[in-house]
């Protein structure tokens, strides 16, 4: 029998703090909630409270709006959801037009934040994608290893990266001076030292420019245009023998995916003809669903891989 | 030809079935989300689109939002489809 949310949430105060905020705002998520955490085994389930740690830190006294969000981010998903079936394909295509609607708009994208910022506690695909990396990377990375990692977000693997690898420094890029400010202030707000920000065009990264261990790409790729030359460019600044992570959710609609990739064998693919060779990977399905299942009825997938760069 | 509400029923169970991933339960037309755990918001939305290429038929955003009860859709099929 399928424990009740109560008795998955017990000795495990922050998942509560956040499941008590959202179910204050919407009560009828506590199914899908209750689903979501009863398919998680106990590595997971600890990583669950590790992020949620972190997110009930970096939501402050904002727990309730930032609930509110969450709420409204699912619905916003709903609708592209419901386009992805009908038509078999994203709403959007181009990052002009991503920028447009989603990244343009100030109070749009504080929604947006707000509901992804959960959604990495809440949605299991997330949390499995975070137990892989924290679970996988160690076996591959150096020791002083420097990282880079490419549109950090709420910043949450950045931190916990910081906590737990030992690294010998942490760089965070991203496009928009936006969200690069608002992950510095994350980190900031999380008490976490030791990495810079930087505003960076991963397509224009000259030959040597750097040289990182370690390059993390978590949720980045589907926002792309051409995510092949973007991975292909990131070559440019990884050390010999460095590694790449990369986190690309597949058949996954959302206002700003604009690349979408159906199976796991398409992200093994790009990943490959980008000039890498995988060395891991695992594929996480929403809400802990078959994979066989999943990819038949183009249920979100989240795909996990480390690869190493080739010669 | 129209077909008659209970074969609809019987068909929309099919579908509903395949796409809930669920087999050894009951489904009548007093069935809501409440009592089918695979059944939350993303699986209705394809729920409503796997219906919608059955039947060739489209369903507004507020029908969508208004189809709680499976009864509510074989119903809207039926009056869609004019079974």
């Amino acid at each position: 029998m399928t424990p009740t949310l109560s008795e998955l949430l017990t000795g495990r105060p922050a998942t509560t703090t956040l499941a008590d905020a959202v179910l204050k705002v919407w009560p009828e998520h506590e199914a899908y909630l209750t689903k979501s955490l009863s398919v998680r085994d106990a590595p997971v389930l600890e990583m669950t409270e590790w992020l949620a740690e972190a997110a009930v830190i970096l939501g402050g006294d904002r727990l309730h709006t930032i609930a509110e969000n969450y709420r409204w981010t699912c619905d916003r998903l709903r609708e592209e959801e419901l386009h992805f079936h009908r038509h078999g394909s994203y709403r959007l295509t181009t990052f002009e037009a991503a920028n447009a609607e989603v990244y343009s708009d100030d109070a749009y994208m504080e929604r947006y934040i707000d509901g992804l910022l959960l959604s990495q506690v809440f949605w299991s695909n997330h949390v499995e994608s975070c137990n892989f990396y924290f679970r996988e990377v160690p076996k591959v990375l150096k020791d002083s290893a420097r990282l880079l990692e490419i549109g950090p977000g709420h910043g949450l693997m950045l931190y916990l990266s910081l906590k737990t690898f030992g690294l010998a420094g942490a760089t965070a890029w991203d496009i928009s001076p936006v969200s690069v400010d608002q992950s510095r202030r994350a980190l900031e707000r999380l008490g976490a030292s030791g990495a810079t920000f930087a505003v960076q065009d991963i397509m224009q990264l000259a030959p040597g420019a750097a040289a990182f261990d370690l390059v993390v790409m978590s949720e980045v790729l589907e926002h792309l245009e051409d995510p092949r030359r973007a991975l292909t460019s990131i070559r440019n600044v990884m050390a010999v023998g460095a590694y790449l992570f990369v986190n690309v959710p597949i058949n996954s609609p959302s206002p700003d995916h604009i690349y979408l990739l159906e199976t796991v064998e398409d992200v093994l693919a790009l990943v490959e003809t980008a000039g890498f060779r995988v060395v891991s990977h695992g594929a996480f399905a929403s809400q802990g669903k078959e994979l066989k299942r999943a990819l038949r009825q183009k249920i979100s997938v989240s795909v996990c891989v480390i690869a190493v760069a080739g010669d | 030809m129209a077909k008659s509400t209970s074969e609809l029923h019987v068909a929309i169970v099919k579908i509903f079935k395949d796409v809930m991933d669920v087999e050894d339960i009951e489904i009548t037309n007093e069935t809501t989300a409440d009592d089918v755990e695979e059944w939350d918001s993303l699986s209705h939305v394809r729920l409503i689109v796997a219906v919608e290429k059955k039947y060739a038929i489209k369903f507004s955003d507020a029908e969508i939002e208004s189809l709680r009860k499976f009864g509510d859709l074989v119903t809207a099929v039926a009056r869609k489809t004019n079974a």
